[in-house]
């Protein structure tokens, strides 16, 4: 027999693999190659069976033929994809700032560990975090699409529906509300700057019109400074770009970049960062109520990420289909 | 409207679905086996892709609608197929289908032409 044939057979095989009937289905297939080459071109040798061959079709797409015309997610599940992933990552997303701020190991067997983390490690896990949620939504929704029953999942609401969220138009105002926006942060940045240049820190106070002294140690108040002039400076960019440009990307990138600062706030150390006298009662309500304060902006901006990587991912699962995406080729099946 | 060529590929393959399930439910009520198919149905005036032909009798064959059995006397083993009481019965009503479908079709064809 023609090894092009047993090639042939073996390539369909592979794509078949796992079904019960794949014996069954190379035999038919053989069978009619061997009497078509017979019948058309004159005999079974190698010549006339890869002309049969080439009758038949690619190895691939044989094999999608006999795929079941069944999605591999149900379109009506689509929506619920983005849905439970947002909700899973927002979750993921809160344990790993709590994480980092902690800096505890999180266990919940067998679905979650986290490890200490710090600012940077944080933010090369969240990226991984996102896929390992969307890969275990898919994976749900694959086994209840392929329960084939009529399974009615719940439909959790967010507090603005970002599914129902129109893009804003661009208009004339929003432009010159952005121009304002990046001036004013400009303006408040390069103040930020000469304050340090002049200071050496930008945290300052005055009692009864007197000189300026530093609130903060030299060292830490320096540190925090330049922390501070980074995120403002992230604003400023962020806003100058967004004069120019509607994509959300550059949300993505500035509040990725003000999680990451915020981190090295949080792993600031409170004791001996005062400068200026303060009572030693007061200090831990201060310690507490500084890192409150940060924790909560930075929820606010993860909050405000997952959102826009919801909305980009769910532009991109739009454009490719995914969640709607049939077993490939089987459009073609019974095609005469 | 425009004049071009409407394109009416999907479509054709999505009418050709259920064309051709009666069409092979019919062919079979004697025994036949793939190649001789393909080639009885060419001589019919139509076309059927092998590599659809196949997955196809399959399916009715999963259904009981068709049953196989192979004959090992020739040269060549060749798996032939025949009609079964189910399949006679589910050709009835896809054709019972089709000839209503039909009807309505040309019901408001002629509804159309007065209108015009």
């Amino acid at each position: 027999m023609s090894n092009k044939l047993e090639a042939y057979l073996e390539e369909i095989s592979h794509y078949l693999s796992g079904r019960a009937e794949r014996e069954e289905i190379l035999s038919e297939i053989r069978s009619h190659i061997l009497e078509k080459a017979a019948a058309e071109h004159g005999g079974t040798d190698d010549a006339a069976v890869d002309r049969a061959i080439d009758a038949y079709g690619p190895p691939r797409r044989v094999a999608e033929r006999y795929a079941e015309d069944r999605p591999i997610i149900a379109p009506a599940y689509k929506r619920y994809l983005v849905r439970y992933t947002s909700l899973l990552f927002a979750f993921h997303a809160f344990l790993t700032v709590v994480a980092v701020v902690f800096q505890k190991d999180f266990v919940i067997f067998p679905f979650l560990f986290m490890p200490r983390l710090n600012v940077f490690t944080a933010l090369m896990y969240l990226p991984t975090a996102f896929l390992a949620d969307l890969g275990v939504v898919a994976v749900v929704l694959y086994f209840v699409t392929q329960s084939g029953k009529d399974v009615k999942l719940p439909w959790p609401k967010f507090g603005v529906d970002l599914d129902e969220v129109k893009p804003p138009k661009a208009s004339v105002w929003q432009l010159v509300g952005r121009i304002i926006g990046a001036v004013v942060m400009l303006a408040i940045t390069d103040f930020a700057l000469y304050l340090f240049v002049r200071y050496k820190t930008i945290f300052l106070y005055s009692l009864h019109g007197g000189d300026f002294k530093p609130i903060l140690t030299p060292g830490a108040g320096r540190y925090v400074s330049l922390i501070v002039i980074a995120m403002l400076a992230v604003s400023t960019i962020a806003n100058l770009i967004r004069i120019f440009t509607r994509t959300r990307w550059v949300n993505v990138v500035s509040n990725v970049l003000s999680l990451g600062l915020i981190g090295l706030l949080l792993g600031q150390s409170f004791d001996g960062l005062f400068a200026m006298p303060i009572a030693e009662k007061a200090l831990p309500a201060i310690r507490y109520s500084v890192r409150f304060s940060l924790l909560f902006v930075a929820v606010m901006i993860a909050i405000e990420l997952v959102k826009d990587l919801v909305r980009l991912g769910h532009r991109k699962l739009a454009r490719s289909g995914i969640g709607g995406e049939r077993i490939p080729g089987s459009d073609l099946q019974n095609r005469g | 409207m425009t004049d071009q060529e409407p394109d009416i590929g999907s479509l054709e393959t999505e009418m050709n679905r259920g064309f051709l399930h009666i069409l092979v439910l019919a062919l079979l009520e004697k025994d036949m086996y793939g190649y001789s198919m393909v080639k009885h149905i060419e001589t019919l005036g139509y076309k059927v892709e092998e590599n659809t032909l196949y997955p196809l009798l399959r399916r009715l064959e999963k259904n009981g609608w068709v049953a196989s059995k192979w004959d090992m006397s020739e040269d060549r083993p060749r798996k032939f197929y025949a009609v079964t009481a189910a399949g006679r019965a589910l050709r009835a009503s896809l054709l019972e289908i089709w000839k209503t479908q039909n009807r309505i079709l040309d019901k408001i064809a002629k509804e159309n032409v007065h209108v015009q």
